[in-house]
């Protein structure tokens, strides 16, 4: 009796298999949309269903092999035996299933479709070693002083960044939906947060055109400000954009 | 044959080529030469499969020893012959990997001076002392290790004690000659001790010392054991596959067995050496950082990520599998499933990037720079988090594993005293490191608005100290099962749970405070580990047994688990090589010299890639040649005997 519950496996294994497809593809678009307010759903990308569902398949796998009993009961589905009608049902549906699954597979993967390329992005392009050991010029003045450049940056990051990036630097600035990659949203911890300011004193200066070959594809529309904006103006808008956004950049440590 | 001659013929000439090509190029400069390449090939092509190679069989010949003599001395305490015949079967791999290792090295430095003449000027002017100490130091290594492996016969009765020192003297002059190699990649890393502008040596104490070369020290020593284990591992799987007789089957199923404990045991504390590493590259170079984790080199993180998922799946795997062989284990397997999809939802996470390859579609219809899944789990809180769960999980499937044949329990008042005291001793030192780490962080100077959100850390440990002291009094009340899993839950709430959302906040408030969560998590971890360890120990001494252990009736898909890891542990440590020497880009010295010869280009990931496979298969054919070497002799001695 136990032999022949456990029989069903298989099926419990390819179930498992749907439901975290099911979730993944279906379930987590629409439970974001609700978590994160948004008035779209946020479907998975491909890249990411992919890997997911090689590691459901993987999980399954493993676990029906964890012993010599496990194993044999996961295979044995397939094998002719008592008369089950479910069974045989099943067998078939598998059977059929399996070739269907593959040559749709086959088929979507060479049906040719206008589809862009996939852009492997990185995130922070190579630092030129001329910024490596750029400081802030306003790092050690006295704290009134540092107040006052920050309103200054403040100001000047209204009056020249706000257009894409936002007056709150969120990334949702006016300009903001014509682009097709959207502006940087500072407010994000994983973006300006992450980096140290000269690296963010790079990113203005040089902008999209200064990015170097190896951080290509790269579509970003930030426009190079060497030649609109002074490096001490450029040094108080950042001062601005952290305040502005209310994250701090990373500090770098004393080597001990 | 006579394609043979034609082949040979052919093969002198293009080498006679090469040579003459060289002179005339060196005869043509009037100035120093630079740089060289062999023979057409790329020299940084050469250097790094050498270089390469040369460190997979030193960390073999590095990490073995020192489960060896482990080995040795518990088959001395328990006096079980098993165990010393396994030390003995380990020595036997290390002697025959040995002199590959030096022949390597030998090469390498050949490579180095003939291809970089000039880079090499420069570091023999700043290092030549300690040049001349490890070339010293190899003597006294290598005399250890005959020494030892030659001795094991004659001190087997008198002088055992005698043959484990020198086998732990082995130990001191390898890992001696490691730190002092380690110090001239991590200066070319992390310079110190010269003046950046015109490179005069300031100070070679500096130089050796530099900021990267304890970090570096300590993770090479960790991942050593971890490699030696696995690889021992997928001997013994070999052997075990290819034994006829039931003896042989049980004997390498064990050896398997301890290959991947020791593997798993070193791979558990990997990833926090790797986190203080990767941090202080941060510290040294913020640029260096970004470049490593967010930069050129980001990409490589996600197939390291899968690469040390592959081998905690690998190594719980083998575990499960191995339960199949312990009578009683069938009372423990419901928490199988369980385990499976926290390891599997762990793997899932770790590997999430924080960028993910997008079409432009997916992009409009996202709407913003990060999916959801990348947003929350590309992050270092989240992988933090999940990590550590990771390793919390494995441990568990530890704890089963050695309960899976034990039944009821000697009451832990009736161990005595001395079990008592080793409790005491162990919970009070892990205490005291807690507390020294509190006390570091309620020290850190930082600005008042950020100080703010160091103290809930300092709350964390505080709970975790408690959590300690009432697992060991529960423990002598007799209730250390029940100790064990309230220590772990709270682990779970605090390191996982509550500094995985933390870790959200702190990245969005005050990212400094980021760094002191991390080791705030990986120590409570630890803390964990090792009480519930040391109180696991003690639970189950004489603990009276339900069920044998029938070694060599393991599943032969668990011997392929072995394999896997070892290809796994292969690969990873190719990567993280390539890594840690290509973080430098462009600069032989960072900072300091320029590479400037034409394979200075940070290579792409699918030229990496074939570079690494290319490295991974040279070493497992020479490492099983090697072995297969050290094999014939007991080939003979058994047919002789037959």
């Amino acid at each position: 009796m136990r032999k022949k519950k456990h029989s069903y496996s298989m099926i419990w294994a390819i179930f498992s298999i749907l439901i975290v497809f099911g979730i993944i593809k279906y379930a987590s678009p629409y439970a974001f949309m609700i978590l994160l307010g948004k008035d779209h759903t946020m479907p998975t990308p491909s890249t990411l269903m992919l890997w997911y569902m090689i590691l459901g398949v993987l999980g399954a796998l493993v676990y029906v092999s964890t012993s010599d009993l496990k194993w044999a009961n996961f295979l044995s589905f397939m094998l002719p035996g008592e008369d089950d009608r479910t069974k045989k049902l099943l067998q078939k549906i598998i059977v059929l299933a399996l070739p269907l699954l593959l040559g749709w597979f086959v088929y979507s993967g060479t049906v040719p479709g206008t589809a862009s390329p996939v852009e492997l992005r990185i995130q922070h392009p190579t630092l030129l070693q001329k910024y490596e050991n750029m400081e802030n010029p306003f790092a050690h003045v006295s704290e009134e002083l540092k107040e006052k450049y920050t309103e200054e940056g403040k100001h000047l990051y209204q009056q020249n960044c706000r257009p894409c990036h936002g007056s709150k630097a969120d990334g949702n600035g006016p300009f903001a939906n014509s682009f097709r990659l959207r502006p940087i949203n500072f407010t994000d911890p994983g973006t300006i947060g992450t980096v140290v300011e000269s690296f963010v004193f790079w990113r203005i200066m040089e902008g999209g055109p200064g990015l170097p070959d190896g951080s290509t594809p790269w579509d970003s529309a930030m426009p190079s400000w060497e030649d609109t904006l002074t490096d001490e103006q450029v040094w108080k808008i950042i001062m601005g954009e952290y305040a502005t956004a209310g994250v701090v950049p990373r500090q770098r440590e004393e080597a001990e | 044959m006579n394609s043979f001659k034609i082949f040979f013929s052919l093969l002198v000439i293009l080498v006679l080529q090469g040579f003459v090509s060289q002179v005339v190029e060196a005869q043509e400069s009037s100035e120093l030469v630079q740089y060289r390449n062999f023979f057409g090939i790329d020299a940084r092509l050469v250097v790094w499969i050498v270089s390469e190679l040369h460190l997979m069989f030193a960390a073999f010949v590095l990490g073995v020893p020192m489960f060896a003599v482990t080995v040795e001395i518990i088959g001395v305490k328990s006096g079980d012959i098993r165990f010393d015949n396994l030390a003995r079967e380990f020595t036997k791999l290390l002697s025959a990997a040995f002199a590959t290792t030096a022949a390597l090295g030998g090469l390498l430095s050949f490579c180095l001076y003939g291809m970089y003449p000039g880079f090499m000027r420069y570091m023999t002017d700043v290092f030549h002392p300690i040049m001349f100490v490890y070339a010293l130091l190899f003597f006294a290594e290598a005399f250890c290790l005959y020494g030892y492996y030659y001795s094991w016969d004659i001190l087997k009765e008198k002088g055992k004690w005698f043959h484990i020192f020198l086998g732990i003297m082995l130990n001191v002059f390898g890992t001696t000659l490691m730190f002092l190699a380690n110090s001239w990649a991590t200066f070319m890393m992390s310079p110190d001790g010269i003046d950046l502008e015109t490179g005069a040596v300031t100070s070679l104490r500096a130089a050796f010392d530099n900021f990267l070369w304890m970090p570096v020290n300590l993770h090479r020593l960790i991942a050593n054991v971890a490699f030696g284990g696995f690889v021992v591992g997928a001997y013994a799987a070999v052997k075990f596959m290819g034994s006829k007789s039931d003896d042989d089957k049980a004997h390498y199923d064990w050896m398997g067995y301890i290959g991947n404990f020791i593997g798993l045991a070193a791979l558990i504390p990997l990833p926090f050496a790797g986190y203080y590493l990767g941090r202080e590259i941060y510290s040294s170079s913020p640029v260096m950082g970004n470049i490593m984790m967010g930069g050129a080199f980001s990409w490589t993180f996600i197939i390291q990520a899968i690469l040390i998922g592959m081998l905690f799946i690998g190594g719980n795997y083998y575990l499960w599998n191995g339960m199949d062989r312990i009578e009683g284990a069938e009372r423990y397997r419901k928490y199988i499933p369980f385990i499976n999809i926290i390891i599997f939802f762990c793997f899932a996470v770790w590997l999430t990037p924080h960028n993910l390859p997008l079409s432009g579609e997916e992009r409009a219809l996202i709407g913003e720079q990060y999916h959801p899944f990348s947003k929350f789990f590309g992050v270092m809180a989240a992988k933090n988090a999940v990590v550590n769960l990771l390793i919390l999980s494995t441990f568990f499937s530890f704890l089963i594993y050695r309960r899976a044949n034990k039944g009821e329990i000697v009451k832990f008042s009736q161990h005595g005293n001395s079990a008592r005291i080793a409790l005491i001793i162990t919970a009070g030192l892990t205490i005291l490191y807690l507390v020294w780490y509190a006390m570091g962080l309620r020290g850190v100077e930082l600005e008042a608005n950020i100080k703010q959100y160091i103290s809930p850390l300092i709350l964390c440990i505080a709970i975790q100290i408690v959590a300690i002291v009432v697992t060991i009094l529960m423990t002598f009340a007799n209730k250390g099962k029940a100790a064990q899993i309230l220590l772990l839950f709270v682990t779970v709430l605090i390191a996982v749970v509550y500094l995985a959302y933390y870790g959200f906040v702190v990245m969005e408030k005050a990212n400094m405070v980021l760094r002191f969560l991390s080791v705030t998590q990986v120590s409570v971890v630890i803390s964990c580990l090792i009480v519930n360890a040391v109180i696991d120990v003690f639970l189950f001494k004489n603990a009276k047994e339900v069920g044998k252990i029938r070694w060599g009736k393991i599943p032969l898909r668990s011997q392929y688990a072995l394999l896997l890891l070892c290809v796994a542990i292969v690969t990873l440590m190719g990567l993280m090589g390539f890594i840690r020497s290509g973080l430098r880009m462009n600069w032989h010295i960072y900072g300091y010299m320029q590479d400037t010869s034409p394979g200075a280009f940070t290579p792409s990931i699918s030229y990496m890639g074939l570079a690494t496979a290319l490295v991974v298969v040279l070493f497992l054919a020479l490492v099983s040649f090697v072995f297969w070497l050290a094999g014939l002799g007991e080939k003979k001695k058994s047919s002789s005997n037959a």
